[in-house]
C-alpha cells in the first residue's frame, strides 16, 4: 500500500468513515465545511482524489480520464449505466442532433407551461407503444431523481404511508420526506416482513405506496415483485417499482423486470431513468393515463423544473426504438452473456454477494480501503465504482462493475484480471 | 492521539466492552434531546439509540473502586466537528452501575444523567453477553450476533453530551482496545419495557441491529474520557 494511505490510515482516524461523517455538525460554525475541506485537500493534494474525474470521450467501454493534477489515464470503463451503448449510438445521436437543430437547446419553460414540444409528446408515444397496454400514459421529468421525488410526493400525501425496501435509492427516500407521509421500511426483497409492517399500519383507513426496485445497485440482485405485490394488494397498497436499471435490459422485449416476473399489469407505477439502459438523461412515469394526467399536473419537480432538453427528448425516441426491435434483443442476449461471464471469473476469487444481473458487487470489505483501491485499479487501467459505509454495511465495502453489452471478451478478461490482481493486493482474494 | 496527565482526564481501564447501536424510530426518544441537539439518522425517520455494557476490574479512579459493571443508554446525535471527526457522538440519556461510589463520581464529575444501582449484572465472556437488572426489573439483555470476530487494535474518537442543568456539556471520550465491529442484523438480544429505557416499547418498535462494537473479553482496553465542558 502506498505511504500516503498507511499514513492517512495511521494518522487520521476518519478514513475508514464516509464522506456521510461530513454532513452535518451540531453548532453554528458549520465545522462540517472545515473538516470536509480539510479530507478534500489531503487527498487532493496527494493526487489520490478518484471522484469527479472528467472524461475526455463518451462513456465507451474504452474511455480516457484526466486527473487533477493533468495525468490522462487510458481505462477500460465499469463504471458507466449505459447498459446497452445508446449513449454514443450513431443513429441515436444523429436523432438528438435533428432535434437538436430543430427546437435549439433548451426547453426554456415548464412542461405545464410553454416547455412542452412536439418531440416530448413524441417520445411518450413512443414510450407507451412500448410497453403497449392500454389506456396508460407517461409522464416526462427532466431527471430520474426528479420522476421519483415528483410522482411519490403528488401520490401520497400528509397522513398517508410509504413503505420502502430498506435498499431503495435515494430518489425514492428523498420523494417519500418530500410527500411528508409516514415513512416505514421492510427489510430488503423480504415480503414476510414487509407484511409485518403493513399489519401495524392503519391500512384499513389509510393510503399506503409500497416502493422497490427491479434491480438494486448494490448487490445487482433483482426485486422480488411478485411476493411484494401479492402482500402488498393485501393490505391495499398501491405498488410503485422504479426499473432505473433494467428497462430495455431486462424481460424478452426489455419491458423490464416488471415484464419478466410477469407483473406489468399489476404495477401502479413504474419509474425509468433515461441515464441508463436509454443512454440519456431524465426520467418518467408509466402509469395509468388518469394517474400520468394528475402527476403531470401536482409533481412538483416537474411543474418547478425546466423540460427535458429537447434534443435528448430526439435521442430518447431512437433508443427506444432500437430496445423495442431487434437491435435490443441482440444488445440484451451479449448483455446477459457478457455479465455472466464476468461473474464465472470472478465468483470463486472473490465474493460477489448475491448479484444476478449486470451489475457485479465485488466485497473488499474494509471502508478503509476504498481510496486505495479506487486509485490503485485506476493506475492499472480500470475505471469502477465504489460504494462504501454506510451506503453498505460495515466491512461489506465494495467497488460495482457495470456489464454492458458492448464489452468485449478481451476487455472482461483484463477487467476480471485486474480486478484479481487488486483482491491479492489488498488481500480480499479467496483461496 | 497522546493523552497527557490532567486535572481534567481520567483513564478507566476495562476488561469487557459490548455496545449496540439499534434503529428506531426517531420519535421514540427526540423529545428526551434537548433542542440544539439533532439525532442522527440512518433513514428519515430512523434514529439510532446505543447500549453499552462495560466490565471494569478493581482499581478504577487511583485505586478506590471494586470491579463493578456499567450500562449506558444514550441517543446518536450530530457531532461537533469543529473538535474533530468522531465515530459517533451520544448524547446520554441512562447511566447505571453495581457500584454507588461510582455513579457518585459519574454525576459529579461527568454530569452523566444517573439512573439508578443495578442489582443484579450477568457478563459472560465466553459468549460475549450480558444480562443486566434492578430494583425495577430486567432492563435487557444484550449479545454478540456475530459469528465471527477480528479484532482491530486501534484508538476510536468519541464524543458524549449531557445536560447539566440548563446547559449542554460536551466531552471528548477515546478508546484504545482490540475492538470488532460489524452490521450483521441477526438477533442482538432484547430490551425491556422499563424506566432505565425510558419506558420506550422497543418490542413494538422492531429494533435492529445497526452496529456492534465488541472488546476483545479478558484483554486490557482503555477509555480517556475527558472532564466535560460547556457546549
Amino acid at each position: 500500500m502506498a505511504d500516503f494511505f498507511d499514513k492517512l490510515i495511521k494518522e487520521e482516524p476518519y478514513t475508514e468513515y464516509s464522506l456521510d461523517m461530513f454532513s452535518r455538525s451540531t453548532g453554528k460554525d458549520h465545522a462540517e465545511i472545515m473538516q470536509f475541506n480539510r479530507w478534500r485537500d489531503q487527498v487532493s493534494n496527494a493526487n489520490k482524489y478518484t471522484f469527479e474525474v472528467p472524461h475526455l470521450n463518451a462513456q465507451t467501454p474504452e474511455i480516457t480520464v484526466r486527473r487533477e493534477n493533468g495525468d490522462e489515464y487510458n481505462l477500460i470503463s465499469f463504471a458507466s449505466y449505459n447498459y446497452l451503448g445508446y449513449s454514443y449510438h450513431p443513429q441515436v445521436v444523429e436523432s438528438a442532433k435533428e432535434a437538436l437543430n430543430k427546437y435549439g437547446l433548451g426547453a426554456t419553460g415548464s412542461p405545464i407551461l410553454n416547455g412542452t414540444f412536439q418531440v416530448h409528446k413524441e417520445l411518450e408515444d413512443k414510450i407507451t407503444n412500448f410497453y403497449g397496454q392500454k389506456d396508460y400514459g407517461v409522464t416526462l421529468f427532466s431527471s430520474g431523481y426528479g420522476a421519483n421525488l415528483g410522482t411519490i410526493s403528488a401520490f401520497v400525501h400528509k397522513g398517508d404511508h410509504v413503505v420502502l425496501d430498506r435498499s431503495s435509492h435515494a430518489s425514492l427516500i428523498d420523494g417519500a420526506v418530500l410527500s411528508q407521509g409516514k415513512i416505514s421500511l421492510f427489510r430488503h426483497n423480504d415480503a414476510e416482513y414487509l407484511e409485518k409492517v403493513l399489519k401495524r399500519l392503519d391500512y384499513k383507513n389509510s393510503r399506503i405506496l409500497v416502493c422497490c426496485e427491479g434491480v438494486y445497485s448494490t448487490d445487482g440482485d433483482y426485486g422480488t415483485l411478485r411476493d411484494i405485490i401479492d402482500i402488498s394488494k393485501k393490505y391495499g397498497a398501491a405498488v410503485l417499482v422504479d426499473e432505473a436499471h433494467s428497462l430495455l435490459v431486462a424481460g424478452e422485449k426489455g419491458r423490464g423486470v416488471c415484464e419478466e416476473q410477469g407483473v406489468l399489469s399489476e404495477v401502479d407505477m413504474i419509474i425509468a431513468t433515461f441515464s441508463k439502459s436509454f443512454g440519456g438523461v431524465g426520467g418518467c412515469l408509466y402509469a395509468k393515463k388518469k394517474i400520468t394526467n394528475y402527476i403531470n399536473y401536482y409533481a412538483r419537480s416537474r411543474m418547478f423544473s425546466c423540460a427535458l432538453d429537447p434534443g435528448v427528448a430526439g435521442g430518447l425516441i431512437k433508443s427506444v426504438e432500437l430496445a423495442g426491435a431487434s437491435d435490443g434483443n441482440e444488445r440484451r442476449k451479449r448483455i446477459t452473456e457478457n455479465a455472466n461471464y464476468l461473474r464465472s471469473k470472478l465468483a470463486n476469487h472473490v465474493d460477489i454477494g448475491t448479484s444476478s444481473s449486470w451489475i457485479i458487487p465485488i466485497i473488499y470489505g474494509d471502508e478503509r480501503l476504498t481510496l486505495p483501491l479506487s486509485d490503485y485499479l485506476q493506475k492499472n487501467g480500470i475505471d469502477i465504482s465504489l460504494m462504501t459505509f454506510p451506503a453498505v454495511p460495515k466491512n461489506k465495502s465494495r467497488i460495482r462493475a457495470f456489464v454492458t453489452s458492448e464489452h468485449t471478451k478481451e476487455q472482461l478478461d483484463i477487467g476480471a484480471e485486474t480486478i484479481l490482481k487488486a483482491a491479492k493486493e489488498y488481500k480480499f482474494f479467496k483461496d | 492521539m497522546e493523552h497527557y496527565p490532567s486535572d481534567d482526564l481520567i483513564i478507566w481501564e476495562f476488561n469487557f466492552a459490548l455496545t449496540t447501536f439499534f434503529e428506531v424510530e426517531t420519535d421514540l426518544f427526540h423529545k428526551y434531546l434537548p433542542s440544539t441537539i439533532n439525532p442522527m439518522e440512518v433513514s428519515p425517520g430512523i434514529g439510532l439509540v446505543n447500549l453499552t455494557a462495560f466490565n471494569f476490574p478493581a482499581g478504577g479512579l487511583n485505586g478506590k473502586l471494586p470491579e463493578f459493571q456499567e450500562l449506558i443508554f444514550s441517543a446518536i446525535v450530530s457531532p461537533d466537528l469543529s473538535r474533530g471527526v468522531p465515530k459517533f457522538a451520544m448524547y446520554v440519556l441512562s447511566l447505571g452501575s453495581n457500584c454507588q461510589e461510582h455513579l457518585i463520581h459519574s454525576a459529579d464529575y461527568y454530569k452523566l444523567p444517573i439512573h439508578g444501582m443495578l442489582t443484579d449484572t450477568i457478563v459472560d465472556p465466553n459468549s460475549i453477553s450480558i444480562d443486566y437488572s434492578d430494583k425495577d426489573g430486567k432492563i435487557l439483555n444484550m449479545n454478540n450476533c456475530s459469528p465471527e470476530t477480528n479484532f482491530r487494535n486501534e484508538e476510536r474518537y468519541f464524543q458524549a453530551f449531557t445536560s447539566d442543568g440548563d446547559n449542554l456539556t460536551i466531552a471528548d471520550c477515546y478508546i484504545e482496545a482490540p475492538l470488532f465491529e460489524h452490521q450483521l442484523t441477526n438477533d442482538a438480544g432484547s430490551l425491556n419495557v422499563h424506566p432505565f429505557l425510558k419506558n420506550i416499547d422497543f418490542e413494538l418498535a422492531d429494533p435492529l441491529p445497526y452496529l456492534q462494537m465488541i472488546s476483545r473479553p479478558g484483554e486490557i482496553g482503555r477509555q480517556f474520557y475527558y472532564r466535560p465542558s460547556k457546549f
